[in-house]
């Protein structure tokens, strides 16, 4: 009987679904709901996890080609495939702590003078995954991840949104919605900087962006363009006839555009089975807050901010995307090459020439977007010797958030009072 | 009735919009379905409107559907303006 409860436990597709379950019976909804919801989670985690061995498949190869070019270990910052991609080991803990985590916010929030409630379902998955990750490498028994790992994570989610929020009512101008993203600190923090070498009369949204560049707003196209180039250069550097095992005969650009296509491929369906997932959880999380904690201020994604100032967005991303490219070029004196990594610098870029522009106008926004897509490449090649995620099976990614890389840094500093060593 | 909310990656900002659009038909007496996705996958899905931010809709001018814009994706009452007329008119015509 135990046996079959901690195998069901165990897989935390089960817990998700359960917790969707959960939250639409609190929420009262009808039962074709509850059946669909709960169904749908299940789905959207199964579709996420196919997805993460899509990009595990193509990052091997991948890896193998860049340590031969380079002699180096090339990494891509991106928390939602790399948490889904250990979810075969620490799934159970990841979801305990995603649910755990949103309880003791919702505790803080209903009792201090703190009323955020986080919302961006992706973000919380992603930080209870690396809290797993980290007191598992710790040596921290199941039991105590779910623990410390909820705290601090529910803590997280009410300090994070707190420290920006001074930011976010002078953009927006007003306190009813917070930010609720894992890079808030870091893009305030440019935002300031901006503000300080910028000049606040010229703001960035009098500019013309020429309309060439719109195409970059999808995702999909953007990614796989960098993608294509990424694992082409490596491919010119590998030895040919190394080049020739690895793509197992094929014309090694064909097999290496293809990996790069498959590297998006997988990043596309597993960002669908996320949107499944939280297209159920994050709706009944929001119902359950609202309910407990009145007067609470939703804690929300980065893109609310795009729309007060679209052209910073753009002026953000492609200086982040200057200063991310300079910190891969001089990897060569750091532990680890941080490839640019699209997904972060287009949202914390974009987020942090919005802030900038807010701050110091338009030259606020390039010099806030570039100082992101810098530090924060930085960060995560300084900070990369401090958690080891090869030991899961996961070669080629790395943690992103710079929030929950903070946080990280702070658990392994704790950790070595008590003799808990690298 | 059917609807699809769009933001750049499908489950932060389009999620909202369709959580506050759901609210603010509830309160004036209409059901509507929907779905929160990406501008990638949004083009050609089947449904009574879309509605994203300003930036994303100028991706979508190329649908059959109506396209709402969100100037202030914060300002609810903005939202209900260009929401609510659309609701109605739509409920409308199912009833008949």
């Amino acid at each position: 009987m135990i046996d079959f409860l901690v195998s069901i436990l165990s897989n935390p597709a089960i817990i998700l679904g359960i917790i969707a379950a959960v939250g639409l019976i609190a929420l009262r909804k009808s039962t074709s709901d509850i059946i669909k919801g709960t169904l749908k989670t299940l789905f959207g985690f199964l579709i996420l996890q196919q997805g993460s061995n899509i990009i595990v498949n193509s990052l091997v190869p991948f890896s193998t080609m860049f340590t031969e070019a380079f002699g180096l270990t090339g990494i891509v910052a991106e928390d939602n495939s790399l948490v889904a991609a250990v979810q075969t080991v620490l799934g159970k803990e990841t979801a305990l702590i995603l649910i755990f985590s949103f309880l003791i916010n919702i505790v803080i929030a209903r009792f201090t003078k703190y009323k955020y409630i986080f919302l961006t379902g992706h973000m919380m998955f992603s930080f209870a995954g690396t809290m797993a990750i980290v007191f598992n490498q710790m040596g921290v028994s199941s039991f105590w991840t779910v623990v410390i790992g909820s705290v601090i994570q529910g803590i997280s989610m009410v300090i994070f949104p707190a420290i920006s929020q001074p930011f976010v009512r002078k953009i927006t101008g007003n306190d009813n919605v917070a930010f609720g993203f894992w890079g808030s600190s870091w893009i305030s923090l440019s935002g300031w900087i901006g503000g300080k070498l910028g000049n606040k009369e010229k703001s960035s949204e009098s500019m013309k962006v020429p309309k060439s560049i719109d195409f970059l707003k999808d995702m999909s196209i953007l990614m796989g363009l960098i993608m294509i180039i990424v694992y082409v250069v490596t491919a010119i550097f590998v030895d040919p006839k190394v080049m020739a095992e690895i793509s197992g005969g094929e014309n090694p650009f064909q097999f290496a555009i293809f990996q790069a296509l498959g590297f998006v491929v997988g990043i596309l369906i597993l960002l669908q089975g996320v949107r499944m997932f939280l297209g159920e959880i994050v709706p009944a999380f929001k119902g359950i807050g609202e309910k407990i904690v009145p007067g609470a201020k939703p804690a929300l994604d980065v893109p609310i901010f795009f729309s007060f100032a679209p052209i910073a967005v753009t002026l953000g991303f492609l200086s982040a995307l200057v200063g991310g490219l300079i910190v891969t070029f001089i990897s060569s004196l750091l532990p680890v090459v941080v490839l640019p990594s699209v997904i972060g610098l287009f949202f914390m870029g974009g987020a942090a020439g919005v802030f900038g522009n807010a701050t110091g106008g338009r030259r606020g926004a390039i010099i806030s977007g570039f100082v992101l897509g810098f530090s924060w490449s930085l960060l995560v090649a300084l900070a990369y010797p401090l958690v080891d995620v090869t030991q899961y099976g996961v070669q080629g990614l790395w943690f992103a958030s710079p929030d929950a890389i903070l946080v990280v840094i702070i658990i392994r500093l704790i950790g070595m009072l008590f003799g808990i060593h690298i | 009735m059917y609807i699809v909310s769009v933001c750049g990656m499908g489950f932060g900002t389009s999620l909202m919009l369709l959580m506050d659009i759901q609210s603010i038909a509830k309160d004036f007496g209409y059901e509507v379905d929907g779905e929160a996705t990406d501008l990638g996958s949004a083009k050609g899905k089947k449904c009574d409107f879309m509605v994203a931010s300003s930036e994303i809709a100028a991706e979508l001018s190329d649908q059959d559907v109506p396209i709402i814009s969100i100037n202030n994706l914060l300002d609810k009452e903005e939202l209900k303006q260009k929401v609510l007329p659309l609701i109605e008119s739509i409920a409308k015509e199912e009833s008949k």
